[in-house]
């Protein structure tokens, strides 16, 4: 018997349909177990288990290998920085300092409020755009340490309701990797993905 | 037979199959190439990297995997070369980076593959002087076993082998990475029937049994090879034993059985052997009270009352229950102690099985259990084998999972094997029989399931589902599975020995060696060597019990039967008993019926004696002794022996394998099957019958019958539930009671109803719930269990402080008031 809300059994009942077997299902899954309490619970793994046919055990062993499902509650915006050799020789590290600096939130933590979470990553892959950082997995690139200042500003200030990757990069971003790559509608409402089903906004949406 | 390919193993030229793994085939030509995760018995993944050789290419040598090599024509594999060596000697340092060496401590040392191979193939030092990781100590993943990561070498023999072979898939790699460790989920154990195996393939200590941490060094216990007396599969472990103690099991690779598996019931079930609560010396009922006697003053009781009631009314005024928990040995002696010494027919060694004695020992053809690997098809109508008999339940998960056979099973409620179905068939208690014909007809849903069931060869293992079912109806079954293409049947019944048991003739309708009573030629040819024999029709358990209430019968032996728990009719095994003039019971334990009895003679147990056990394919394997019965305690055939000559007509057994040799006498499906062979030839067993012998009772149910069927469906009284009573893996039985750390496992009473039902009774999980039958009235707590038909209950049979429901169809269920605070 699901504890998730019908909107959000339905969503997984879609993401399942896609795949053959539903065990197929466990990662998409499991961001939709994130989307529901913010990240990834005990209770959540168990239900990510009940719908795709694995023991909690196995879910669990997937959940811990990928460093983007997050078992420990997150701040409202989640700050990576990329300090993989590319952004590191760009100023990656710097962008690194800035962000801990700016927030008061050491990589690896989040603040008391429940506002930033900061960490940095390897590779965004955005070397043609280095240093990377991304707020909540929206991208912004080329960004110099004050930029990255400015974001963390914004976001305390304005508490945005969603992020997305375009509205950031013209704001705080430099110079990008591909101009003429196609633009991603959705805005992310929280630390998972903000792509295909999870009922992420779109521009326009509210 | 696969072909074979010329491959050249350092330096020597070899054949081995194509495609035989390198590892293996090296193996099997006596080069040992070391290894941590490769398992004969499990997939090859390739991960610990220990088995690194060098193999010529056309590319110049390669250093690769053993363990995921197959050998091909002309293959050239370096072992030990430099490369090779320099290899190994690498895996092994990394091992040992984090492995705390804390050998003197821990439960393996003396038998770890990683102590032993660092040894053989290691560098002898470590360059490596940084801090070790650490975890908490050991951390208990279930009641049974405990994991220290910190000795964890991520082999994932553990956690392969509760996804490929339990399919209990608990435990798996957490944080995999720099931190990988073996967890289960938070607040979910373990909990697998078969954790116990882990313990044993784990290359390192990280996992052992709570039953054996800290007990003993492995060189210091003696070590005998026996077969389980837990089921009737008879798997071949290791009895291992220090100062005169059984200490533990291990699973032994036997093709034809267990394949080196055991479930924990079978793994951890030693313990009764030492309990405090075995019986050490005779005991004599005196106004009421045991006292405890000297054996001559026990037999000489036995002597007088038996004597007198065998004197006076007749050997037909005693009954004989029991050896199924017995050797084949002490089996015969109870089947001829019965027949010539008190002149009965009255004996069985089935307690609950039911089953139809002919059909248990003579149904052909019969399966093996090796004919699963071969067997297109399944079909299993039985008890669920995972909760009746862990190691068959394993050989067919693995035929379907790992093979790809086609499984059929019916059952009234859901079976450990469901996940693996290509068809589940659920029907009420009762109905069976419809089901059956329906199923043979066809028509309908049926006609997929029949022709799942038309892919040949099948086997059919084919029992009595639960304790409520018509016991006729595995026969209509297995006449219905005969007429699949290329079927055989492997009947099952679960009580360890039975089958011995009644291939030695303890069953009203059966004289020894699988022959019918009442059969001239194998009357005359026993009586050559028994003497004269009771000719009158005998009586089977519940006949005898029956006999008992209603003054028929006046004495009963009891021979490591407990009737009054194992016999579902609790009630009429009970006041039998109770209107028995005399008892005499040979008994490990004071057990519910042994306490009703006159006097009770200490038994040795498993482990304490030498003999024969004969398993439901008609396998015979040798069980051995390493410690020695306590107390004053005898085997079987020597307590019944004395009683013999008390009686004045002496069995004259000289051994337990003089015996063994009177039965391949007396017994043409078992000459030429001799100790000597079981233990040195025959290692595997001897399948019975034996060489040229024949099979003297040949039972083949022919076709179904559809009339039969139909006056064979029963329904519950109107308004009343029908019962499914089935027994589960740990209970409330003797041996159970006697191994503490499984009695706590037993999942205790609880009644299962279909959601549908429950709410129609205003039922939610875990409320009480009125539960009555003819037998017994009980309040249990409920269980909403959607895998049942409507209209059914099901109840675990035979658990802690529970009275038996007896094995009456009807049973009537209403909600329990509320018990306010």
């Amino acid at each position: 018997m699901s504890l998730w809300p019908a909107e959000t059994q339905e969503m997984a009942k879609k993401l399942i349909g896609r795949y053959p077997d539903p065990k197929s299902a466990v990662m998409p899954l499991l961001y939709l177990a994130m989307r529901q309490d913010g990240y990834l619970t005990e209770a959540g793994m168990r239900e990510v288990a009940s719908w795709t046919g694995h023991t909690p055990a196995q879910v669990q062993s997937v959940a811990t290998f990928y460093g983007m499902f997050k078992t420990e509650r997150l701040g409202d915006y989640l700050v990576s920085v990329c300090t993989s050799i590319s952004c590191m020789l760009l100023g990656g590290d710097e962008v690194l300092d800035a962000v801990e600096d700016e927030t008061g939130v050491p990589h690896g933590e989040t603040d008391a409020e429940g506002l930033f979470s900061v960490e940095h990553v390897e590779c965004l892959g955005a070397c043609g755009g280095a240093p990377a950082m991304q707020v909540n997995y929206e991208l912004v690139e080329g960004s110099t340490p004050d930029q990255a200042r400015s974001l963390c500003r914004w976001l305390r200030e304005e508490r945005p309701e969603a992020v997305n990757t375009d509205a950031m990069q013209e704001q705080f971003g430099g110079r990008r990797s591909f101009d003429w790559a196609i633009t991603e509608d959705n805005s992310a409402v929280g630390p998972y993905p903000a792509f295909g089903p999870y009922g992420t906004l779109r521009r326009g949406d509210t | 037979m696969a072909d074979l390919v010329k491959i050249t193993v350092d330096g020597r030229q070899i054949e081995v199959p194509h495609g035989e793994l390198v590892i293996r085939a090296a193996q099997d030509h006596g080069v040992y190439i070391p290894r941590f995760c490769w398992h004969p018995r499990m997939r090859e993944v390739g991960m610990c990297r220990m088995c690194l050789v060098e193999i010529e290419t056309p590319r110049g040598t390669i250093l690769t995997t053993a363990c995921t090599t197959t050998a091909a024509e002309g293959m050239v594999v370096h072992t030990a070369s430099d490369t090779a060596k320099k290899a190994q000697e690498g895996i092994l340092e990394f091992l040992l980076i984090n492995h705390p060496l804390d050998c003197p401590v821990c439960d393996k040392g003396g038998e770890c593959p990683l102590q032993d191979q660092t040894m053989a193939f290691g560098p002898g030092e470590s360059r490596f002087v940084e801090e070790k990781r650490h975890y908490e100590k050991p951390i208990p993943i279930s009641d049974l076993v405990f994991l220290d990561r910190e000795r964890c070498i991520l082999c994932a023999r553990c956690t392969r082998f509760a996804d490929e072979i339990a399919g209990d898939p608990l435990i798996e790699f957490k944080d995999r990475g720099n931190h990988t460790s073996v967890e289960t989920f938070p607040d979910l154990p373990f909990s697998s029937y078969f954790s116990g195996n882990t313990v044993q393939i784990c290359p390192v200590g990280a996992l052992t049994a709570s039953a054996y941490r800290f007990k003993a060094r492995p060189w210091d216990l003696l070590v005998v090879e026996s077969s389980c007396s837990h089921c009737t599969v008879g798997c071949r472990i290791s009895v291992e034993s220090s100062q005169n103690h059984v200490l533990r099991f291990n699973g032994v690779d036997n093709g034809a059985t267990n394949q080196g598996w055991l479930s924990d019931k079978c793994r951890f079930g030693f313990e009764f052997i030492g309990s405090e609560q075995r019986l050490r010396t005779p005991l004599v009922k005196v106004e009421g009270e045991f006292r405890e006697a000297s054996w001559a003053e026990a037999l000489d009781v036995v002597a007088d009352r038996l004597g007198a009631i065998i004197e006076e009314q007749g050997g037909d005024a005693v009954g004989g229950i029991g050896g199924a928990r017995s050797t084949n040995e002490d089996a015969y002696a109870f089947g001829k102690f019965m027949r010539t010494v008190v002149g009965s027919n009255h004996l069985d060694a089935r307690l609950d099985d039911g089953l139809d004695a002919r059909f248990l020992a003579a149904v052909s053809p019969r399966a093996k259990i090796a004919d699963l690997d071969r067997a297109a098809t399944i079909l299993v109508w039985a008890p669920d084998l995972k909760e009746e008999s862990g190691s068959l339940y394993l050989r067919v998960r693995h035929a379907v999972q790992e093979r790809g056979a086609k499984l059929v099973v019916v059952h009234p409620r859901r079976t450990g094997l469901d996940d693996r179905a290509t068809h589940k068939l659920t029907y009420r208690p009762g109905e069976g029989p419809a089901l059956l014909g329906e199923l043979a007809g066809g028509a309908g849903d049926y006609a997929k399931v029949l022709e799942t069931l038309s892919l040949g060869p099948v086997v059919a293992v084919v029992g009595r589902t639960g304790l409520t079912e018509q016991p006729q109806l595995a026969e209509e079954v297995a006449a219905f599975a005969l007429s699949l293409p290329d079927a055989k049947v492997l009947p099952f019944a679960r009580r360890s020995n039975v089958f011995g048991a009644l291939d030695m003739g303890v069953a009203p309708t059966l004289l020894p060696g699988r022959a019918a009573a009442g059969d001239s030629e194998a009357t005359g040819h026993l009586e050559a060597v028994w003497g004269p024999i009771p000719t009158q029709a005998g009586r089977d358990t519940m006949g005898i019990l029956q006999g008992l209430v209603d003054g028929d019968l006046k004495a009963l032996v009891l021979l490591g039967a407990d009737p009054v728990r194992d016999v579902p009719a609790a009630g009429i095994a009970r006041r039998g008993m109770e209107s028995a003039e005399f008892v005499v019971a040979i008994d490990l334990f004071l057990t519910d019926s042994s306490e009703l009895a006159d006097v009770v003679f200490p038994a040795e147990a498993f482990g304490e004696k030498e003999g024969t056990i004969t398993n439901l394919e008609g396998r015979v394997q040798k069980v051995n002794r390493v410690v020695t019965g306590p107390g004053q305690s005898q085997a079987d055939w020597t307590i019944l022996d004395d009683i013999s000559r008390r009686l004045g007509k002496p069995l004259g057994f000289a051994s337990a394998e003089a015996i063994s040799k009177e039965i391949a006498d007396v017994a043409p499906p078992y000459g030429g099957i001799s100790w000597e062979l079981l233990e040195w030839d025959a290692k595997e067993g001897a399948v019975v019958p034996y060489g040229e012998a024949g099979q003297p009772v040949a039972y083949r149910p022919d076709g179904v019958d559809r009339e039969a069927l139909a006056a064979m469906s029963r329904n519950p009284e109107s308004g009343a539930f029908a019962l499914h009573l089935a027994r589960t893996l740990y209970d409330d039985g003797v041996l159970m009671r006697n191994s503490l750390s499984l009695h706590a496992l037993a999942p205790g009473g609880a009644v299962h109803l279909h959601p549908a039902d429950a709410a129609r009774l205003g039922v939610s999980e875990g409320s009480l719930v009125e539960v009555e039958t003819v037998d017994a009235s009980v309040r249990l707590p409920a269980v909403i269990d959607p895998s049942l038909a409507t209209g059914v209950v099901y109840v675990p049979f035979n658990q802690p402080g529970i009275p038996s429901l007896g094995s009456d169809l009807s049973v009537v269920v209403a909600a329990g008031e509320e018990v306010s605070a």
